[in-house]
């Protein structure tokens, strides 16, 4: 299979999102680490989806074109007013370590942020093998 | 028509020893088989029982053309409720539980098929009637058994959650905590609270932290973890953590966290000499067989 969903409403969920991702990049061969990173980041970003959207979609599927691996989150929750900040470590609106989206972007080789507030946030991950 | 049009299935579940009779048969030829040990044939003979006197009661009530209705409320519904609470708690698979219903849904058209065969617009009526309430009594049935599955799991996850969390004394003043599995926010504010529990009752001078069973090392694990590092800190207990694997401190790298003041060893072999230091102690050889 080279797409899962996982639709993130409860806090279990979030180690479900982020099993299914490392499955997903052993099987397309990506090392132990480079497995363990992927892993990492579908945890932060489907807990941030589950933390600060009340839940929403997560998806892994496997990349053809140029082989790798991406990772969605799709929400309706608030959005992120300013996208920047956010990106900036240590800032949270949640009491949390405010590690999780710079974390992604240097856990994964890409990412882009696609959020409007009041509308929902999309955010989409890949690494390449 | 001012009779009850249903008053053929009344007559019939009016003959309660011979159609229970039927019914259990059916039942017990399965559930013996399945279930030995766990079935009470009395028991089950008498709630069978019961359970018919309900039904006859509902349908000699009943006018109309409409079927009756069972309210979840009713004295069928409660009955019914308890029959598949018993079966869920006892470990019944669905299909067998759903089985109880339909056996007995069989047993009163058959006799309906056989002594109405003259009158088919009655037949067709009573069979109709029969249809809707025992289906809607399966429902209830099902329902009462989900129920009690899901509270018998989430009780189950619960005290897999407490089993999960154990803080060993492991020398006198030394504590270790392992981390097993996902660290979710019930769990990781019940190993807080045992551990600084047990800090206080064994003046734990250093605790270990073994996170070799955490299998995502992400920012809330870590966020947790700290706060677990803070409070046993506060009570006075240095803190000593195991097990991160390389793939795992490479990742708490990329992510910026890093754990202050706490003592980290790769392995809980050697977290346990650095801990045993701590508290003045050490293993020694006493030159038995192994070196
Ligand atoms: N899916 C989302 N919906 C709304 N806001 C979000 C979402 N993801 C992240 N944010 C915002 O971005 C901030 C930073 O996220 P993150 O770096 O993961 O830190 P943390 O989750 O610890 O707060 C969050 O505090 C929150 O305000
Ligand atoms: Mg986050």
């Amino acid at each position: 299979m080279n797409k899962i969903s996982v639709y993130v409403a409860a806090e279990f969920n979030i180690a479900e999102a982020a099993r299914q991702a490392k499955l997903m990049a052993s099987v397309l061969g990506f090392s132990s680490v480079q497995s363990y990173y992927i892993a990492t980041a579908a945890s932060e970003l489907a807990a941030n989806v589950f933390i600060h959207a009340d839940g929403g979609m997560f998806e892994v599927s496997a990349l053809t074109d140029r082989p790798g691996l991406e990772l969605v989150v799709s929400d309706h929750g608030p959005g992120i007013a300013d996208i920047e900040k956010a990106l900036q470590d240590g800032y949270s609106t949640a009491g949390g370590l405010g590690c999780g989206l710079p974390g992604v972007q240097r856990l994964m080789d890409e990412m882009d942020i696609d959020s409007q507030p009041g509308q929902g946030t999309v955010v989409r991950a890949r690494k390449w093998l | 028509m001012t009779t009850n049009s249903l008053a053929p299935i009344v007559t019939l579940l009016q003959q309660r020893a011979a159609i229970s009779s039927e019914w259990m048969n059916e039942v017990l030829r399965v559930w013996m088989r399945m279930y030995p040990g766990l079935v009470n044939e009395d028991e089950l003979r008498r709630q069978a029982d019961a359970l018919l006197k309900e039904l006859a009661k509902l349908f000699s009530e009943h006018s109309g053309e409409t079927p009756p209705d069972i309210g979840a409320n009713s004295a069928l519904g409660e009955i019914a409720r308890e029959l598949s609470a018993d079966r869920a708690k006892k470990g019944f698979k669905p299909a067998d539980t759903a089985q109880y219903v339909i056996a007995l849904k069989n047993v009163l058209t058959q006799h309906l098929v056989s002594t109405l065969n003259e009158t088919p617009a009655s037949l067709t009526l009573c069979l109709r009637a029969v249809d809707g309430v025992l289906d809607r009594l399966s429902l209830l049935t099902f329902e009462a058994f989900v129920e009690t599955r899901e509270r018998v799991i989430a009780q189950q996850s619960l005290s897999l959650v407490e089993l999960s969390t154990p803080v060993i004394l492991l020398w006198n003043n030394v504590l270790l905590l392992p981390l097993i599995g996902v660290i979710d926010t019930v769990r990781a504010r019940q190993l807080t609270e045992r551990l600084l529990e047990s800090i206080t009752k064994y003046e734990a001078s250093v605790t270990l932290i073994d996170v070799t069973g955490v299998p995502v090392f992400d920012t809330s694990v870590a966020w947790h973890i700290m706060k677990t590092i803070d409070a046993a800190q506060l009570l006075g207990s240095r803190i000593v953590m195991t097990g991160i694997s390389p793939e795992g401190a490479q990742t708490l790298t990329k992510l910026g966290i890093s754990f202050a003041n706490v003592i980290s060893r790769a392995t809980l072999r050697a977290g346990l000499a650095e801990a045993l230091q701590l508290v003045g102690r050490r293993i020694e050889s006493t030159g038995g067989v192994h070196k």
